[in-house]
């Protein structure tokens, strides 16, 4: 028996070594940035990189996949991106309001309200894109415990302007280009079934490295927070997988004595117990704020001018952060938070109007730097609300200068079909408000189009800006809900059962009189000029009405 | 083609196996195959101790289904969750639960404590934890899905976990909470699913091989109507009240702030606290520790209740039969002992062997990387091949 255990290892050690694998690197992060407010904004990411994969040919489709092997990336991920050929996958699982002017520019870009879902996928595959577009949203629906099915045709856009790939997109043979889909869900819950299939991907989920800390019961309670998925293609690099975590937490208000100082397990209630032994790096950094007087504990390992950082390396101890302001007895809330935003564009939307057929949209535009901006403006809005353009105004100061709008692309919307996509650059000047506004039409919704929670109003998916200098990160506006004509939903049974009412009466009075025969019927004795008279009645029914 | 590419691969490697088991006493061997048997039965039979289940099933599923939507239906979420957390404890695995829930109450922004949800008053068993995975929620619950989930009726891309994947040896839990009345269950506040589709989507499934034995059990108003009109085989029904009764929550949680379980689920939840894994209570037994005018309608049922095992339905019991003869495959008909090593030009069975599969691995490559396939597959193969050697040599 020895000698066959030597044979098995023996040999699986020399073919291993002979051939070149494929190599998978796993990188994790951790970033905590003190927000001015107290709060605490933390930013999770895990990526995992394939060296040399390429994704899957679009026509390549029609053929059997050949099988997968993977190390660090998620089986169950790869198959999804194999089955419907995905070049590049962005998919975003958020909760709250992101506030720019607060906390700045987040992390991660994507922080729109509920669920966001873009693809970019190559076409000329036997199946067309908008059949995998469809795969792969009910894929992810079951990957993710997500309602993502309910992403239809009314709600799918592809907004080339303000979604390029955020990788590279492999050459296709001559006729063939990429496509891209994006459809959102703003009223998408993101809860702990949400988190559980997120963790099962990861490599250390929830016993080593930083993942040790998402714990539900935490990362749920926090003022914002949002998971991401995004998958690339690097051209000479390979696949990447980028999973974040985002959340915004208050320690201020988890504190009982009304103080900001935090530790990883105030934050968490967990502590990072081991490092991740198949993680290439991992790695926690802190961004010093900028008012001083705080106290970090332990000692970083490397320390740069606005932020510390902590290399998790094997065999650490248990790592608690903990940063406290020793001198402070209770936080003070600064009083000039929103006269000094620290983005650098303010952005507002609102619905106006209280009437059910029409309403007024506005988007109200700062720009807080010294420099004008331009920034595209993307809005997508479900087909009910029928943008006027005509009525598009912009307004700057008590100038309407329509010079600073442009290059404006308009898709109308489909009733019951597609959704309305407006698309327009805008030029913002320096410190100067800009308002941009249009009136709408609120169509009447079938019966059957209302969802069981009607009168709860209908969500709008947040328009979005994307800035065309500098970093291009896109800005989301507030998801508005819209409230539209709804109908008393017990109307259609009272209007039935009125009709069934009357139908049946009318009918039963006049088969009645067709049918039935009104004779005179005489009790007792019979006599011959009775008879006679009977005789004429049955003759001429009429008479005796 | 694949097939007879590696039977002479396994013919060299089954030869040498043979030669390298120089010496090996037969009743030592028959002493330790005596031994795992017993091992492989003791680890199969853990589930089925104690009166042994006469249940022929050898899957189990679950389809908890919460047809109530809004905050103040809290304890309709918790009903479900707390049969989601009794299921799972005992045993059926996530992807063989599908668990419908028409609301979030844990991330509500009314809840207080967000991602919890909770069994009892104290607040002592929270039912939402730390790993969950739900199917459908939110607007998918809808009576066509569910009819759709029951009957198998399903989109194609619809993925394995909002699919109920049973067979005719697969015992299903169904239980269904919400506001009802006579002979309807609301789903949403919106729409309703009658007794009848109910009774006929069971049809359905019996006649479909969908199912060998199924436990329906309805907490709502007037319960029992809405197994009233079942009329397939095999399934035994519980409810929480007659026709003309209502159905009540149990208990208030004051920092929650609605009532947080209705009074059958939480007898029912109590009860199934204290069975675990191993347990044989049966279905008598629970049945007769169900409280109020809770019914039990077991005319369709061809099991007596109390030889039926409360883990027929509500764990995941694996039954395997330790077969005392080994199988036999095709593959294992060649006689290899006729080919002398001499003839294949063999002397150093060892190194041979070692070069052999090196030469059998780059052939495989050669092969796979032919069809476009990845090289480590050949390893795969290779590795297989050996184990399977192996694994015949024990048996002989």
């Amino acid at each position: 028996m020895h000698i066959h255990a030597l044979i098995i290892l023996a040999s699986l050690i020399g073919i291993n070594s002979a051939t070149p694998t494929q190599e998978e690197e796993y990188h994790e992060s951790l970033t905590l940035r003190p927000l001015r407010d107290g709060k605490v904004a933390t930013h999770f990411a895990f990526t995992t990189l394939i060296r040399g994969a390429v994704p899957r040919a679009p026509h390549s489709l029609a053929d059997d996949d050949v099988s997968q092997h993977y190390t660090l990336f998620p089986l169950a991920l790869g198959q999804i991106l194999r089955e419907y050929a995905i070049t590049e996958l962005h998919l975003n699982l958020n909760a709250g309001q992101w506030d720019y002017d607060r906390w700045g520019q987040p992390g991660e870009p994507a922080v729109g309200s509920g669920a966001e879902l873009w693809v970019w996928m190559g076409d000329g595959a036997p199946t067309s894109v908008d059949a995998r577009w469809k795969g792969t949203q009910n894929a992810l629906a079951g990957l993710f415990c997500t309602s993502l099915g309910g992403m239809d045709a009314q709600r799918t856009t592809s907004p080339t302007r303000a979604f390029p790939p955020a990788g590279n997109l492999p050459r296709l043979s001559a006729p063939h280009t990429h496509r891209l889909r994006h459809a959102s869900l703003p009223a998408e819950s993101v809860c702990t079934e949400n988190l559980t299939p997120f963790l099962k991907l990861l490599p250390c989920p929830v016993q080593a490295g930083v993942a040790a800390l998402l714990n539900p019961h935490r990362l749920f309670d926090a003022d914002w927070h949002g998971l991401g998925i995004d998958v690339r293609w690097i051209a000479g690099k390979g696949v990447e997988l980028r999973m974040t975590v985002q959340a915004v937490f208050d320690p201020v208000r988890m504190s009982s004595e009304g103080k900001r100082d935090w530790t990883l397990r105030s934050l968490f209630g967990r502590v990072i117990p081991r490092a991740c032994p198949v993680a290439s790096s991992s790695r926690i950094t802190v961004d010093l704020p900028a008012d001083g007087g705080f106290v970090l504990l332990p000692d970083p390992s490397e320390i740069y001018p606005t932020s510390v950082a902590f290399n998790l390396a094997r065999g650490m101890e248990e790592l608690d952060i903990s940063m406290h302001w020793s001198q402070e007895v209770r936080f003070s809330y600064p009083l000039d938070l929103t006269s000094t935003p620290i983005s650098a564009i303010s952005v507002d939307r609102t619905l106006k109007g209280a009437s059910q057929t029409h309403g007024d949209l506005a988007l109200v535009l700062r720009n807080n730097l010294h420099t004008p901006q331009r920034v595209l403006y993307l809005e997508t809005l479900p087909w009910y609300i029928e943008l006027y353009l005509h009525t598009l105004s912009v307004e700057c100061g008590h100038s309407r200068p329509y010079e600073l709008f442009g290059n404006l692309t308009y898709t109308p919307p489909v009733p019951h079909g597609s959704p309305t996509l407006l698309q327009a650059e805008l030029i913002l000047p320096p410190h100067e408000r800009v308002r941009v506004a249009a009136r709408f039409r609120k169509s009447f919704l079938r019966y059957t189009e209302h969802p069981p929670d009607a009168q709860r109003g209908w969500d709008l998916p947040p328009a979005v800006l994307v800035p065309e200098q500098g970093a291009r990160a896109r800005v989301y506006t507030r998801a508005v809900l819209v409230d539209l004509a709804t109908p008393d939903f017990s109307m259609p049974y009272n209007v039935i059962i009125m009709t069934c009412t009357l139908a049946a009466l009318v009918f039963g009075f006049v088969f009645n009189m067709l049918t039935r025969k009104f004779v005179v019927v005489y009790v007792g004795e019979k006599k011959e000029g009775d008879a006679r008279a009977l005789e004429r009645v049955e003759r001429s029914p009429s008479k005796e009405m | 083609m694949r097939f007879l590419f590696y039977l002479p691969l396994s013919l060299i490697f089954s030869l040498f196996s043979l030669l390298a088991l120089t010496a090996c006493a037969a009743d030592l061997e028959a002493f330790q195959r005596a031994s795992a048997r017993a091992r492989i039965g003791q680890f199969f039979d853990r589930n089925a101790v104690g009166a042994s289940s006469e249940s022929k099933h050898t899957n189990n599923w679950a389809v908890l289904v919460c047809s109530s939507r809004y905050w103040f239906n809290y304890r309709h979420m918790s009903n479900t969750l707390g049969m989601y957390r009794t299921v799972k404890r005992l045993g059926i695995p996530d992807s063989n639960i599908i668990l419908m829930l028409a609301d979030d109450a844990a991330c509500n922004p009314r809840n207080r404590f967000p991602g919890c949800v909770y069994a009892d008053a104290g607040r002592h068993l929270d039912l939402y934890g730390e790993n969950i995975e739900v199917d459908y929620r939110g607007y998918e619950v809808t009576v066509e899905n569910l009819l759709r989930v029951l009957t198998g009726r399903v989109e194609p891309s619809v993925p394995r976990s909002k699919r109920l994947l049973s067979d005719d040896r697969s015992n299903i839990f169904v239980y269904m909470t919400g506001h009802g009345g006579n002979e309807f269950l609301k789903f949403q506040d919106n729409e309703e699913m009658s007794t009848f589709d109910v009774a006929d989507a069971f049809e359905q499934m019996w006649q479909k091989k969908r199912y060998n034995e199924m436990f329906f059990m309805v907490d709502t108003c007037q319960a029992k109507s809405m197994y009233s009109k079942l009329y397939s085989p095999n399934i035994l029904a519980t409810g929480s009240s007659q026709v003309g009764e209502n159905s009540y929550s149990y208990e208030n949680d004051m920092d929650v702030g609605v009532a947080v379980i209705d009074g059958f689920t939480h007898f029912t939840l109590e009860f199934m606290e204290n069975i675990n894994k191993t347990s044989a209570t049966n279905m008598q037994e629970f049945a007769n520790k169900i409280r109020s005018h809770a019914d039990v309608r077991s005319d369709l049922f061809h099991r007596p209740l109390d030889r039926t095992l409360i883990t027929d339905f509500f764990g995941g019991v694996a039954h395997a039969e330790v077969i005392e003869s080994p199988i036999t495959t095709s593959v294992t008909t060649v006689s290899v002992e006729s080919i002398a090593p001499e003839e294949l030009g063999l002397r150093e069975p060892v190194a041979d062997l070692l070069i052999n599969v090196s030469a059998a691995a780059d052939d495989v490559e050669d092969h796979y990387a032919h069809f476009g396939g990845k090289q480590q597959d050949g390893w795969a193969i290779v590795a297989g091949l050996v184990g399977y050697v192996v694994m015949r040599e024990r048996r002989q």
